[in-house]
């Protein structure tokens, strides 16, 4: 047993020491993947939009100068998604605010009509008063909104939203005041509470992220990428991998070692042990950029959470599914080939599949529940429950079980395969 | 999982090196079987050549014999001990050189014998001594520490072949051990192979090369469609086949009936066509040689030349291999 560990030490620093000397592995293997994070979580960190970072430069052309005007650009303002500006009087013209917005230097433009405020204060008088709909001598106060035509519909329904949450509260507030007034003319003393603290009926909506330990984190581009690339990293080791024991089959050093008195685990656990070491050096050095240097650059910084053993279980686990799928390969492609463009073709499916390339939370309910067939969507479920929803070690248990499963399949298969040659 | 307790090798050191018995192999989906009932026995300290033509089943036969292939049915015995019982015993005494260099390109000559002796359980002072000594018999000494790829083909066989030998095995199976290099490094080989044959090494060596086959070899056996079908002392089955056939070379592409007129002449008991090459089996060859020429001049055959009493191994090669040559 003992000479079986000592030659296992020994094929470990042999396959260690020919990947060291390829460069372009090297290269490929730790510096591609760290620069895809840097890259990608710095491009997209707006596109996650949420953060107050993360903003929609909106133009407020007030026309009114009233507190029609005032409501919607505190609105704005208070959101944090939007860096708003105001133009007063004279207005730009209709053709120069849509040329801002094609120049991209405004995401929106609302437009509030000059005498907004008044109009809106004498339709409630009106209205108050009872007048029949043919009498009301006020229109309704119509507010305007000019939209990037290439942003998400999803987008503009959310500030078409939020500006009539605004107008809402405005005429809540105009009803208010001339109910007052009314009450006032009656002689009955009234007192109607006027946007004080404490005197709101229903506190501000808190939004609470789903969470197991006491982190309360919003997830971020960085959040997404930093474990979405290291698992394609990881998987993608599978491709030189499988290609390394084919060239070791077509050499002939394979067949050498089995003519000798070397167990199987040996010369398995040999070749791959290296790969491992690479995964987990992988994931490691991705998270440290992540943590220490993506905030140098001007993007995010990742918070790991606090389970460094759920990170290394997954760590773990992910690693021996990308191993297992590799050794498979190997086992039925006859030529190098034939590996490495199977297994690159079914790496990237599995990435697309399982929200590597494009996030879960943006794809379609049926693309969601279609990527659960993909390990690279387990794994990264899991890292997602420890970076975004505060889990632990129980919470990353199901995933990890996952991936350890289609490791077992994998090398299961590769026996069968393997025996069915003998 | 535990490592093997292996007996002493001379408590079998009477037994044959490798034997044989009723040895088949079929492979899935395979329409012929592989290995055909072979029986064969290889006695120690000789060099033994198998030979047989592409597909007859020799890379089957050597792999079985190193324990790689499971038999369909039959028995083996290397040393002495049941290949499907005592695998690992008999790896640690046997040495195995590929037919393609089984080597890591982008290591040095010397890690790649670090490397594989350590395989076979050396270490320390011992490994050295062996690596040194296997970089002297390979003259590769003075590019010990060169990456492989940067060797020439030659130089790739020569620590090919020593890399078998790291562990000082006393059996050692060679599969085409000089194909595809220059005439100075094939005599380099040849060299070392008969300084391990004075040293008592069994080797069986499977080659296409008959001539080397008849320089090294002191037993051969020839393999043709998974049966053994010729087996025995070199000598011994040159001499058998000495005496008893005219070797006819004809200067032009003879007629499909040629062999067929051939046969009906008096004393010709058989007639074996490869292209213009013709082998007459007879066994009174002085009274049979006057009609043969008179025949092929009258069907206007120029006879190149002609040749009996003697037999090459690689006419003996030929004449038990002669179906499917012909086919």
């Amino acid at each position: 047993m003992l000479e079986s560990f000592a030659k296992l030490a020994t094929s470990v620093a042999k396959e260690s020491r020919i990947i060291l000397r390829d460069r372009q592995a090297l290269i490929l293997f730790f510096i591609m993947p760290v620069l895809f994070v840097l890259i990608l979580s710095l491009a997209l960190r707006d596109a996650f939009g949420d953060r107050p970072g993360a903003t929609f430069p909106v133009l407020v052309v007030d026309q009114d100068g009233g507190e029609v005007g005032e409501a919607v650009m505190s609105a704005f303002a208070g959101s944090g998604h939007f860096k708003v500006e105001r133009s007063g009087r004279p207005a730009p013209d209709i053709a120069e605010l849509e040329r801002a917005i094609l120049e991209d230097r405004y995401k929106f433009v609302i437009m509030i009509p000059a005498g907004a405020s008044e109009q809106a204060r004498r339709r409630v008088e009106e209205l108050a008063a009872n007048a029949p709909p043919e009498m009301l001598s006020a229109q309704p106060v119509e507010l305007r909104m000019l939209a990037d035509p290439t942003l998400r519909l999803d987008y503009r329904t959310m500030v078409r939203a939020a500006l009539a949450g605004t107008l809402q509260g405005m005429e809540m507030k105009l009803y208010g005041r001339q109910l007052e007034q009314n009450l006032k003319a009656m002689g009955i003393p009234a007192e109607l509470p006027h946007e004080q603290n404490g005197t709101r009926i229903f506190a501000e909506v808190r939004d609470q992220p789903l969470h197991s330990g006491d982190k309360h984190i919003i997830p971020s581009s960085v959040q997404q990428n930093a474990p979405a690339w290291t698992l394609l990293a990881m998987f993608f080791l599978a491709v030189p991998l499988s290609v390394s024991f084919i060239k070791e089959r077509e050499q002939g050093s394979l067949f050498r070692l089995q003519t000798m008195s070397v167990p199987p685990w040996v010369v398995l656990g040999g070749k791959t042990l290296p790969y491992f070491i690479i995964n987990q050096i992988q994931m490691a050095s991705i998270l440290l950029v992540s943590v220490y240097v993506l905030p140098l650059l001007g993007g995010d910084r990742l918070d790991i959470g606090n389970a460094p053993l759920a990170l290394m279980l997954l760590g773990a686990s992910a690693s021996l599914a990308a191993i297992g799928f590799g050794i498979a390969v190997a086992l039925f492609a006859r030529t190098a080939e034939q590996a490495t463009s199977f297994s690159s073709a079914v790496v990237m499916i599995m990435a697309a599949l399982g929200g590597i390339l494009v996030p879960l939370a943006v794809m379609p309910p049926l693309m969601q529940h279609f990527a659960m067939i993909s390990p690279l969507a387990w794994g990264l479920n899991g890292f997602l429950d420890v970076f975004v929803r505060g889990g632990g070690l129980t919470e990353v248990i199901p995933e990890a079980l996952g991936l350890l499963g289609f490791s077992a399949a994998c090398h299961a298969l590769a026996i069968l395969r393997y025996r069915s040659r003998l | 999982m535990n490592d093997p307790v292996c007996p002493a090798a001379n408590a079998s050191s009477l037994a044959p090196a490798f034997e044989a018995e009723n040895l088949c192999k079929t492979y899935k989906g395979g329409r012929a079987p592989a290995l055909d009932h072979v029986t064969l026995t290889i006695p120690r300290g000789v060099i033994f050549g198998m030979l047989g033509p592409n597909g007859a089943g020799k890379t089957t036969l050597l792999s079985i014999l190193c324990g790689l292939l499971r038999p369909s049915a039959g028995q083996v015995r290397v040393d002495g001990k049941d290949v499907r019982y005592e695998a690992a015993c008999i790896k640690r005494v046997l040495g195995v050189v590929p037919q393609e260099p089984a080597i890591y390109p982008t290591l040095t000559a010397r890690e790649n014998l670090g490397y594989f002796g350590r395989m076979q359980g050396l270490s320390g002072d011992r490994l050295e001594e062996r690596i040194r000594a296997c970089l002297e018999i390979a003259d590769l000494v003075e590019v010990a520490d060169e990456q492989v790829n940067h060797f020439s083909g030659g130089f790739k066989r020569r620590l090919n072949l020593v890399i078998g030998l790291i562990h000082e095995p006393q059996l050692l199976i060679l599969d085409e051990p000089t194909v595809a290099i220059d005439p100075h490094s094939r005599y380099f080989i040849h060299q070392r192979l008969r300084e391990l044959h004075a040293a008592g090494v069994t080797m069986i060596l499977s080659t296409h090369i008959l001539e080397e086959a008849e320089q090294l070899c002191q037993e051969i056996a020839i393999i043709n469609q998974g049966k053994i079908v010729a087996q025995g002392p070199l000598e011994g089955l040159l001499r058998s086949q000495r005496g008893n056939c005219i070797e006819v070379r004809l200067e032009s592409d003879p007629p499909d009936s040629l062999a067929a007129t051939l046969r009906q002449l008096p004393g010709i008991t058989d007639v074996l066509v490869m292209g213009r090459n013709f082998r007459i089996v007879t066994p009174a060859p002085d009274e049979v040689v006057a009609p043969l020429v008179a025949t092929l001049k009258a069907n206007d055959m120029r006879v190149l030349s002609l040749s009996f009493g003697t037999a090459s191994l690689e006419q003996f090669f030929l004449s038990r291999t002669a179906d499917r040559g012909a086919s």
